[in-house]
């Protein structure tokens, strides 16, 4: 039979781990992006850690992808070879565009480029199968890299840093529900915030009912809130519902950055308020 | 003593396996959270200090590495392990299908947890969302859970072996 003494024990720590649990919350609610002492060095170890795990196991995925990829393959070929056509038409379009583009920036005088310096990464750990959505990098205070630093790919924002150690950094994804980011439609310039909603995409909140946001509609960062440069490409609208009550519509947005496939990515070493 | 300093080095490498391998494995489309089923094997197997350790160890390095509410994980997996120190102070949690059924209901409750705090902390509902991406999860932890919980015992044997030859028991 159990002692009664067993369960106080029990209960005596659960209401330890709340107060410690509650301490650690306060305590970094005080100080966001401010990774502690043994926070860092969790960081810096599991950097290298993950990244020689990866690199072990990533020839192994490989093969394991492609002996699982191998049975749509002929069929996924022949919708690419046909998107490489119609891409082809587009290019040829936006090079057009393009250097048209660059006479008239000429023209005006404007400084090409966000005017930031920027510092590559390696994306060296990952939980996706976590609620919280974040990566870990391999660039850190070293590098230059503070909390609120915007994090990029070549498709777009992927998020912000939200913690660094020396070495090592933590992203948080715009997919994740913490992340708020202020943005713009591209076609109309209506204004909203997006905010991750966990999975792989995002809503843009704060859309007056009477703006005309369409399927397909290009949504990028208005510069507002000062973290990401004005014009970042955040995403694509992939649905807009009108129908429920209130004063607002409800847009989802899929990210232009495949999270779960991002590899490299580039910070933006762009602190909060700086303009270009 | 063994076991205190093997602890921070045996969190990391199974937190890496986890993030790492079955990522590469299942292409992040399947999940199995070992650490979870360890924080509730130790429940049902070790000592309230040995076991307490363990799950503030396992949820620190989960909050450092991945968490965005900091100390959230130390408080889910300290939560669940004393639900199942508690719980196995009445049940014996021998069984497969309970130890399944066991791991399943904690694996949720953690999520949930997170659903709560969003609504408490910052006013947002998740519910839907977080049992829509976590629910599947869930339910391959619980099913895989029996299977950890015979390899965690057969490495607490191992490890009980070494401790009782190591200099300090002598």
């Amino acid at each position: 039979m159990t002692s009664p003494k067993r369960y106080y024990t029990v209960i005596a720590a659960l209401v330890l781990v709340v107060v410690v649990s509650l301490t650690i919350f306060s305590l970094n609610f005080k100080s966001p992006g401010k990774a502690g002492f043994f926070k860092k060095i969790v960081l810096e170890m599991a950097a290298p850690l993950n990244y020689a795990v990866n690199l072990a196991f990533s020839s192994i995925g490989g093969a394991w992808k492609r002996y699982v990829m191998l049975v749509g393959l002929e069929k996924e070929n022949r919708e690419l070879n046909a998107r490489v056509v119609s891409l082809t038409r587009d290019v040829n379009d936006y090079r057009e565009i393009s250097l048209e583009y660059a006479r008239l920036k000429k023209l005006m005088n404007i400084k090409g480029g966000s005017g930031f310096p920027t510092v590559v990464a390696r994306v060296v750990g990952r939980n996706r199968l976590s609620v919280f959505r974040t990566v870990l990098i391999d660039k850190g205070t070293a590098d230059g890299i503070e909390p609120g630093f915007p994090v990029i790919t070549a498709e777009g924002v992927a998020g912000k840093i939200m913690e660094v150690s020396w070495n090592a950094s933590k992203v948080l994804l715009l997919v994740d529900y913490n992340s708020n980011i202020d943005a713009l439609v591209q076609r109309n310039r209506c204004q909203g915030v997006l905010r991750g909603r966990g999975g792989s995409w995002c809503e843009l909140k704060y859309v007056q009912r009477s703006e005309d946001v369409e399927e397909g509609d290009v949504v990028i960062s208005s510069g507002l809130a000062g973290v990401f440069p004005k014009g970042l490409v955040l995403g694509k609208v992939a649905a807009v519902d009108k129908e429920e009550a209130g004063l607002f519509q409800r847009i989802r947005v899929s990210p232009a950055v495949d999270i779960t496939k991002v590899e490299e990515a580039l910070v933006i070493l762009k602190r909060t308020g700086e303009d270009r | 003593m063994i076991y205190y300093l093997l602890l921070p080095v045996f969190s990391l490498l199974l937190l890496t396996i986890q993030i790492t391998v079955f990522d590469i494995l299942f292409f992040g489309k399947a999940g199995l959270e070992i650490s979870l089923i360890l924080v509730v094997y130790a429940g049902f197997h070790l000592s309230l200090a040995r076991g307490g350790i363990l799950s503030f160890v396992l949820g620190f390095f989960l909050d450092c590495i991945t968490g965005v509410m900091p100390g959230f994980f130390v408080f889910n997996y300290m939560l669940i392990f004393l639900i199942s120190k508690a719980v196995s102070l009445k049940v014996y949690g021998g069984g497969i299908i309970f130890t399944a059924g066991f791991t399943f209901i904690c694996a949720l409750l953690g999520k949930l947890l997170i659903a709560l705090m969003y609504e408490v902390l910052y006013g947002i509902s998740v519910f839907y969302d977080v049992l829509n991406v976590s629910f599947l999860q869930a339910v391959v932890t619980g099913v895989s859970a029996p299977a950890f919980f015979a390899l965690f015992y057969r490495l607490e044997g191992l490890l009980n072996v070494w401790e009782s030859r190591s200099p300090d028991q002598l």
